[in-house]
């Protein structure tokens, strides 16, 4: 026991301080096969007033640290390289939920999906919805600046927060809220949302919740090719017609389900399918419902299948949800891709992606949020097998260099964290990443809090002039 | 002309390029010279609270769309252009960017997005903060930075983009914004109802928390004006459900234009020191270390 684990485990209680390998072996990774690092210890406060105490242990001792929720994100974000993980699956109070206001204040380790449970008497939802929220955290969902499928018609994490309480790095406690019509102070909120646990831990966040719609149809637009697909939700985006969600599984994706528990009922023989989802009022919802399908059927669609109930809608959907599981059925790996590009050039840069799988004999199964132009273009392999290994990472770079060059971003959801670090150079230059660093400063100004992650250091100006630096 | 002679010998500089504005504010960093940071001018009672001595810096000439593809429903443009400028291209393809601020068109982007200015329809379909996808900007070392991108859906990095939303050009000049666009309403209806009771205040409550819900509802002085839109079955449902509030008249759609322009909403005078917490000092000086950018207009002393 180190001088620091003898004080944690004086806050938290010596249950909820783990140092022995074997304890610590399931925080060496997070939902991202292919990540392995192990945190010198973890430390999982159980009430607000712990996790301040915690924090201002962390800062007393100089000591680094990685925040987590449920760890089941994407970018290998929460992993704590010899450092202290402090995790806050814990905290898991819903504090409160307003139903005139329409808004719930919860503590960080609250899993995305009970929010909705207890938004649901009052006729309301927590939007946002990953595909890990019957696990994941609203926490780790602020730090992600998470986004979903129903994120198309609703927007990210980021327009549904409206407050939240975080404690600094450094101890101190900052109440940041959403700036009203007539603000006057800067936009921290903004800024802290999707900071991927760089900028502090959060005490508890207020969020919107948003009244579940009158009328929802869930339809499956069955296609032969990939790129009548795509050209269909260009072409639904363009009619100015705003889907709750529209998502795109490929022949690659649909097998692994339909192989899978998950087993939906997508046609095996397509080449790709869409999920589309129509909701709000009842008033001129079966216009909208009539337009995508006529859009559907023009650019080539053999079959649309409407959900006739909710049994069925949550069928289909949950094959749409699991899939990334489902791919675990294919290879021990799963290279997981996560960039945006603009919704007019889907198709060919779908075509651009098969091309470049085939050339490096490799499986890429696509499984994205169409609408918005986010690709998850996965790839199952067996990471024990060196050569595979090696054109998998030479086909991802290959494709996320042509997502950049296509006008794209890296990220659209999952965050940087580890795993796309090496791109952000390709993305941003210099003095932006400079002026992330900064930011970053400001609220972390010994930069303990899960270091090395999201901007590489050395692009941090005064890197090396900082107090108590951690590279 | 030496660089930086500029800002010291002249009290107004009409910026022509980010290049010339990132050497300007560089130059101005060194020799701790403050500048006002202006657009058309359209927000006079809060520049009033900046630094009387300040050298303006004025943005309007930098004007321009950069990238509209109708299809991907993004455009990005120069800081300078109008609202007018950005509503009448996008219109074209029968969308919008449904910024429609209080004071009207004639601002810039980049001065809706500096000051984060709301409108009557914001509640429903956005403040700035939810419409922009990205933003170029100088900070006060001259350092010309960009954030975000021109997609719709971005978590590359930290968010300078929000930062910079809402900051009123004391943390960087805004030099170009990308927006997400949305379809216009293939229906849009401006009603007058009578409200007459608080009967009827609570029904009409009801219809904007409900699936209903109008884009807009301003109460003026004994009328309120309604603006609804969507398809046409929608905007159908929505008139019957005005008729039940009270007795409804159809009005001029310019009625929205011309209450924007009469900005109903001013903004208070700056009681306090907007940025008084430390956090936010922290943040001032990190990308204004010589607190040269608009001193004062976050209420903020300055020596």
């Amino acid at each position: 026991m180190t001088d620091l684990s003898i004080e944690l485990t004086n806050i938290v209680g010596a249950r909820h301080v783990l140092e022995r390998a074997t304890e610590l072996l399931v925080y060496e990774n997070d939902a991202l096969p292919g990540y392995h690092k192990r945190p010198r210890l973890a430390v999982f406060p159980g009430t607000r007033d712990e996790v301040i105490a915690v924090v201002r242990a962390l800062h007393a001792a100089r000591a680094p640290f990685v925040p987590r929720g449920a760890g089941t994100g994407l970018s290998g974000g929460a992993l704590a390289d010899d450092v202290v993980l402090l995790g806050l699956q814990r905290m898991r109070k819903i504090i409160s939920v307003d139903p005139a206001a329409r808004t719930a204040t919860v503590e960080p380790g609250v899993v995305n999906v009970n929010l909705t449970k207890a938004a649901a008497p009052f006729g309301l939802h927590y939007a946002p919805d990953p595909s890990s929220q019957s696990a994941c955290t609203i926490g780790g969902n602020v730090a992600e600046n998470s986004g979903g499928p129903h994120c198309l018609k609703y927007g990210v994490t980021l327009n549904h927060v409206v407050a939240a309480t975080v404690v600094l790095p450094g101890g101190d406690i900052v109440k940041l809220e959403r700036p009203a019509a007539d603000h006057t102070g800067y936009d921290l909120l903004g800024a802290y949302i999707g900071s991927e646990g760089c900028f502090g831990v959060t005490l508890d966040v207020t969020v919107r919740l948003t009244p579940n719609p009158e009328g929802v149809f869930t339809m499956l637009a069955d296609f032969t090719s990939v790129d009548d697909a795509a050209r269909a939700t260009s072409a639904i985006v363009a009619a100015g017609i705003l889907p709750a969600a529209l998502e795109l599984m490929d022949h690659g994706t649909i097998e692994c389900v339909e192989s899978s528990i998950y087993a939906a009922g997508y046609p095996r023989d397509a080449a790709a399918v869409l999920l589309i989802e129509v909701d709000g009022a009842l008033a001129g919802l079966d216009d909208d419902v009539r337009e995508v399908q006529r859009i559907c059927r023009d650019c080539g669609a053999r079959e649309i299948r409407t959900a006739s109930d909710t049994t069925e809608r949550a069928r289909l959907w949950q094959g749409r949800k699991k899939s990334f599981g489902a791919m675990g059925r294919m290879a021990p790996h799963l290279a997981v891709q996560d960039a945006v590009v603009p919704r007019t050039r889907l198709a060919p840069i779908l075509a651009r992606i098969a091309e470049i799988g085939a050339r490096y004999r490799i499986t890429v199964c696509n499984v994205f949020h169409a609408g918005d132009g986010n690709l998850h273009p996965n790839v199952p392999y067996n990471g024990n097998d060196p050569d595979e290994t090696e054109r998998v990472h030479s086909a991802m770079r290959e494709i996320m260099e042509m997502c950049i060059a296509e006008g794209g971003t890296i990220t659209g959801e999952h965050g940087v964290g580890l795993d796309k670090i090496s791109y952000m150079e390709s993305l941003f230059p210099g003095d932006s990443l400079d002026a992330m660093c900064r930011l970053r400063d400001a609220f972390d100004p010994e930069r303990r809090a899960n270091p090395g992650k999201v901007v590489p250091s050395h692009r941090c100006r005064e890197w090396l002039a900082a107090p108590g630096a951690h590279s | 002309m030496a660089r930086g002679a500029r800002s010291a010998q002249l009290k107004m500089t009409r910026v022509s390029n980010t290049v010339e504005l990132s050497d300007i504010v560089r130059d101005a960093h060194d020799r701790r010279t403050r500048l006002r940071i202006t657009g058309r001018g359209t927000w006079p009672a809060r520049a009033g609270s900046v630094a009387a001595d300040a050298a303006e810096l004025e943005l309007s000439a930098l004007t321009g769309i950069v990238e509209y593809v109708p299809g991907d429903l993004t455009l990005t443009a120069k800081a300078g252009t109008t609202i007018a400028e950005i509503d009448a291209a996008t219109l074209a393809n029968g969308q919008w960017c449904p910024l429609l601020p209080w004071g009207g068109d004639d601002g810039t982007l980049g001065a809706t997005f500096a000051t984060a200015t709301h409108g009557p329809c914001s509640t429903t379909l956005g403040a700035p903060r939810d419409h922009a996808i990205g933003l170029e900007f100088v900070d006060g070392t001259g350092a010309v930075i960009r954030a975000g991108g021109r997609v719709v859906k971005n978590v590359a990095g930290f968010d300078l983009t929000r930062l910079l939303v809402g900051s009123w050009g004391s943390l960087g000049a805004i030099t170009e914004v990308s927006v997400r666009l949305r379809a216009r309403p293939a229906v849009d209806e401006t009603w007058i109802v009578r409200v007459e009771d608080g009967a009827a205040v609570s029904r009409l409550d009801t219809l904007r928390r409900g699936p209903l819900a109008p884009l807009a509802v301003e109460a003026l002085d004994g009328r309120t004006l309604v603006r609804i839109g969507g398809n046409a079955a929608f905007v159908a449902a929505s008139r019957e459900a005005l008729k039940s509030i009270g007795e409804i008249h159809s009005a001029d759609p310019a009625s929205w234009i011309r209450l924007r322009v009469s900005d109903p909403h001013p903004r208070a005078p700056l009681a306090s020191n907007a940025v008084a917490d430390p956090l936010a000092q922290r943040v001032k000086k990190q990308f204004d270390p010589a607190h040269i950018l608009n001193p004062g207009i976050m209420g903020e002393q300055y020596a």
